[in-house]
C-alpha cells in the first residue's frame, strides 16, 4: 500500500510563527510543510531552539500560527478559538509531557479519568476506559496511588494511560523520557512503540537519535525549517555517512 | 451536572489539601458572618422588647413629672409643683380616662427580719393599676380603702420579693421601711423594665404613707394619664401643658416647671441609645466580611499561581476557559460558604452568650440565617471571580513551561 493512500492526520501548510516582545520579534517557524499519515510514528529532532517545541504547541492545539494552515483529521485548526481548541485538545490529542505530567494529591485513575470528564463522558462508561488504559501500559495494580507514590517511569506510564483514554487521533509526546533512567526509558519507548503497532499515530520530539530510533520516520529541525525528512531504514542505512542526531 | 459535581470534588480536594490555611482565610468571612448574626438576633429581639413593655406598661399612657422647686438652697422632694389641684384639673381634661399619682423614694434600703435590699419604693392609688397594667400573682392589689385609711400595706415586685424573702412567699410577712413596719398583701406580677429601671424590683405602699409619712407633704412628683386613643396623646400632650402653666401661673418668659411625655416614646427613645450601638457592631461585621473577601481573593490567587502548572495540563486535556473558571471559582465558593456556615453557627453561639451574660431578649430569624449565607454566597463570587478568570484567561503553554 503506497503511503499517500493513508489519510493524513496531520497536515501543515506554509506554518510560521513569530513570538513579538515589545520592539524584538522572533521567528520560530518560518514556513513548515509536512504530513504525518495514520499509524506513523514521527520523531520530530533538532537542537534546542530550532522550533521544535514551538511546533509541538501548535500541533497540540496549544498554540496558533501566525500564517500558514494546520488541518487535523482534515479540519482547519489555525483560525479556532480557546474554547473550541480545548474540545479538540480534550477528543482529539493525548499528550504526554516530559515530566510533572500528573496533578498531585490525585490519584492514578483521577487523573486518566480526567480528559473524559471534561469530554462529558458518562461515569458509568469512564470507569471501564480508565481502567482499561491504565491496564495497557502495565498499572492495573497502581490505580489508586498518588503521583509521589510512583516512580518516574510509572508517572509517565500513567501520562501515556491518559493521553489514550480517549482514544485521541494522535499522541504528542514532548521528551517523554527527559527525565527517566535508560530502563524506565527503554520501557516507555517500547510502550509506545506496542501502541503504535496497535494503531496509535505518534508524533514524539526529542534531541536523541537513540529515542528517534524508535520512530519509522525521522523529521530533522533547524532554525525554524525542516532540513531531513526520511523514514528511519534511510536514516540507518546513511548512518555510515555520518548521520547526526 | 457531572462536571459540577467533578468540580466540587476537586476544589474540596484542593482545600483540604491545605485545610489550614483555607481556615485562617475563611475566618473573615465567620467572623462577619456571625457578627451580622448576633446584631440581627439583638436588634430583632430589643425591638420585640420595646413591643413587649408597650403591650405591658398599657399603650397610651401620658407620664407627667414635676420638678424640684427650689426655694433658696432647700429643697426637698415634695417640692414639686403637681398639687392636688393640678391632678384635679388634669383629670377633667376631655380623652382622659384614668389618672394616676404616684410618688417615688428611688432607691431606699428595706429590711425584713436579717434580709436587706435596695428597692424603688413607690406610692400609688388603686388608679395605678389600670393605667399600668399592675396585676399580682399572689394576693392583692393596694386598695382605695388601703389608700383612704392609710392602712401600712405592701405590694411587692417579684425580684424584690426574692430578695427580701428569698424562695419563700412574702405574702402576709412583715417589711420595714425605716421605722415603718409593712405587711406584704400582693406580689405583683412580671412587668419587665421600663428604660432601664427594672419594674419588678419595685414595692408598693399607699400614696399618703410616701407623701405624709415619709416624706411630709401633699404634692407629688408623678401623674400617669390614660387617653382614649392613640390619636389623643398629642393633643392631650398640648391640652396638659397649657393647663398646668395656667395653674402654675407661669409667665411666657418662664419654661415648664414639669414635663408630659409619650409613655411608649420613652421606651422607644431609651432602645434608640443601643440601635446606635447596633449599627455600629454591624458596620464592623460589614468591615470583617470586607477584609474577609480580599483575603479569599488573595488565597486564591496565590493559589493559581501555585498551580500553574496543574492549570496547563487540565488545558491539555480538554479544560475549556470556562470549566478552569468554573473549578476556581467553585472553591472560592466553598471558602466562603463554609466560612459562612461556620459563621451562622458561631453567630448563634454568640447570640446565645449575649442572651445569658447580658440578659437581652434575642431572636434568630430564619430570614436573617438566610441573608447572611447568601452574603457570604456573593462574596465567594464576588471576589473568587478574579482569581478565577485569571486562571481561565492563562496561556496554556506558559502554564505548562511553569516550574
Amino acid at each position: 500500500m503506497s503511503r499517500d493512500a493513508v489519510p493524513a492526520v496531520i497536515e501543515l501548510a506554509d506554518v510560521t510563527k513569530v513570538f513579538r516582545s515589545g520592539e524584538v520579534s522572533v521567528e520560530a517557524l518560518r514556513g513548515v510543510s509536512f504530513a504525518v499519515r495514520e499509524r506513523e510514528f514521527v520523531a520530530i529532532m533538532g537542537p534546542s531552539g530550532s522550533g521544535k517545541t514551538t511546533l509541538l504547541g501548535i500541533l497540540g492545539c496549544l498554540d496558533r500560527p501566525t500564517e500558514g494552515s494546520y488541518k487535523l483529521v482534515g479540519q482547519e485548526m489555525s483560525a479556532l478559538d480557546e474554547t473550541r481548541r480545548a474540545r479538540v485538545r480534550g477528543e482529539r490529542i493525548g499528550f504526554v509531557f516530559q515530566a510533572h505530567n500528573l496533578i498531585p494529591r490525585t490519584t492514578a485513575y483521577k487523573n486518566v479519568e480526567l480528559p473524559l470528564v471534561y469530554a462529558g463522558v458518562p461515569s458509568a462508561e469512564r470507569r471501564g476506559r480508565v481502567l482499561q488504559a491504565l491496564a495497557s501500559v502495565g498499572l492495573a495494580e497502581r490505580v489508586d496511588h498518588l503521583p509521589n507514590q510512583l516512580s518516574g517511569g510509572e508517572q509517565q506510564r500513567v501520562g501515556i494511560a491518559r493521553a489514550l483514554v480517549v482514544e485521541p487521533s494522535v499522541i504528542l509526546a514532548d521528551e517523554p523520557t527527559g527525565n527517566l533512567d535508560s530502563a524506565s526509558a527503554e520501557e516507555l519507548l517500547t510502550i509506545l512503540g506496542r501502541l503504535n503497532e496497535e494503531g496509535a499515530t505518534i508524533v514524539l520530539v526529542t534531541h536523541s537519535s537513540e529515542v528517534a530510533e524508535h520512530a519509522s520516520r525521522i523529521i530533522r529541525f533547524a532554525d525554524g525549517l525542516v532540513v531531513a525528512d526520511e523514514s528511519t531504514e534511510r536514516v540507518r542505512s546513511a548512518a555510515p555517512l555520518g548521520a547526526v542526531g | 451536572m457531572t462536571t459540577l459535581l467533578e468540580h466540587s470534588r476537586i476544589a474540596l480536594a484542593s482545600l483540604r489539601a491545605n485545610w489550614f490555611r483555607a481556615a485562617l482565610t475563611a475566618l473573615g468571612v465567620v467572623i462577619g458572618v456571625a457578627s451580622l448574626v448576633a446584631v440581627t438576633a439583638v436588634s430583632a429581639g430589643a425591638q420585640k422588647e420595646v413591643a413587649d413593655s408597650i403591650r405591658r406598661l398599657g399603650g397610651n399612657v401620658i407620664k407627667v413629672d414635676g420638678e424640684f422647686i427650689t426655694v433658696g438652697i432647700r429643697q426637698s422632694a415634695t417640692d414639686r409643683t403637681i398639687t392636688p389641684q393640678d391632678i384635679a384639673a388634669l383629670s377633667q381634661l376631655p380623652a382622659v380616662t384614668a389618672t394616676s399619682p404616684h410618688q417615688a423614694i428611688e432607691s431606699i434600703v428595706v429590711s425584713a427580719g436579717r434580709n436587706q435590699a435596695n428597692t424603688w419604693l413607690e406610692g400609688i392609688t388603686p388608679t395605678y393599676s389600670d393605667v399600668q397594667n399592675q396585676t399580682v400573682v399572689r394576693g392583692r392589689l393596694i386598695s382605695g380603702a388601703d389608700v383612704s385609711f392609710g392602712r401600712s400595706v405592701m405590694v411587692v415586685g417579684l425580684d424584690a420579693e426574692q430578695r427580701l424573702f428569698p424562695g419563700e412567699s412574702a405574702i402576709g410577712r412583715t417589711v420595714r421601711v425605716g421605722s415603718q413596719e409593712f405587711e406584704v398583701v400582693g406580689v405583683q406580677a412580671r412587668r419587665g423594665a421600663l428604660a432601664d429601671e427594672n419594674l419588678d424590683n419595685r414595692i408598693f405602699v399607699p400614696l399618703p404613707i410616701v407623701t405624709r409619712v415619709l416624706l411630709g407633704g401633699t404634692n407629688v412628683v408623678h401623674v400617669d394619664l390614660r387617653v382614649e386613643t392613640e390619636a389623643d396623646i398629642e393633643p392631650t400632650i398640648g391640652a396638659i401643658e397649657d393647663l398646668l402653666r395656667e395653674q402654675h401661673k407661669l409667665p411666657d418668659s418662664y419654661p415648664d416647671d414639669f414635663s408630659a411625655e409619650d409613655q411608649a416614646r420613652i421606651i422607644r427613645e431609651a432602645q434608640r441609645a443601643t440601635t446606635t450601638f447596633r449599627v455600629l457592631t454591624f458596620s464592623l461585621g460589614g468591615i470583617a466580611l470586607l477584609v474577609g473577601g480580599i483575603g479569599i481573593m488573595n488565597m486564591m490567587l496565590v493559589s493559581v499561581q501555585e498551580r500553574f502548572r496543574e492549570i496547563g495540563i487540565r488545558k491539555s486535556v480538554g479544560a475549556t476557559p470556562w470549566k478552569v473558571q468554573m473549578q476556581f471559582l467553585i472553591e472560592a465558593l466553598f471558602l466562603s460558604v463554609l466560612g459562612g456556615i461556620a459563621g451562622v453557627l458561631a453567630g448563634i453561639g454568640a447570640t446565645r452568650l449575649i442572651g445569658v451574660f447580658a440578659g437581652w431578649q434575642t431572636i434568630v430569624s430564619v430570614p436573617s440565617l438566610i441573608l447572611a449565607f447568601s452574603v457570604s454566597f456573593a462574596i465567594g463570587i464576588f471576589f473568587g471571580y478574579y482569581p478565577a478568570r485569571r486562571a481561565a484567561r492563562l496561556d496554556p503553554i506558559a502554564a505548562l513551561r511553569y516550574e
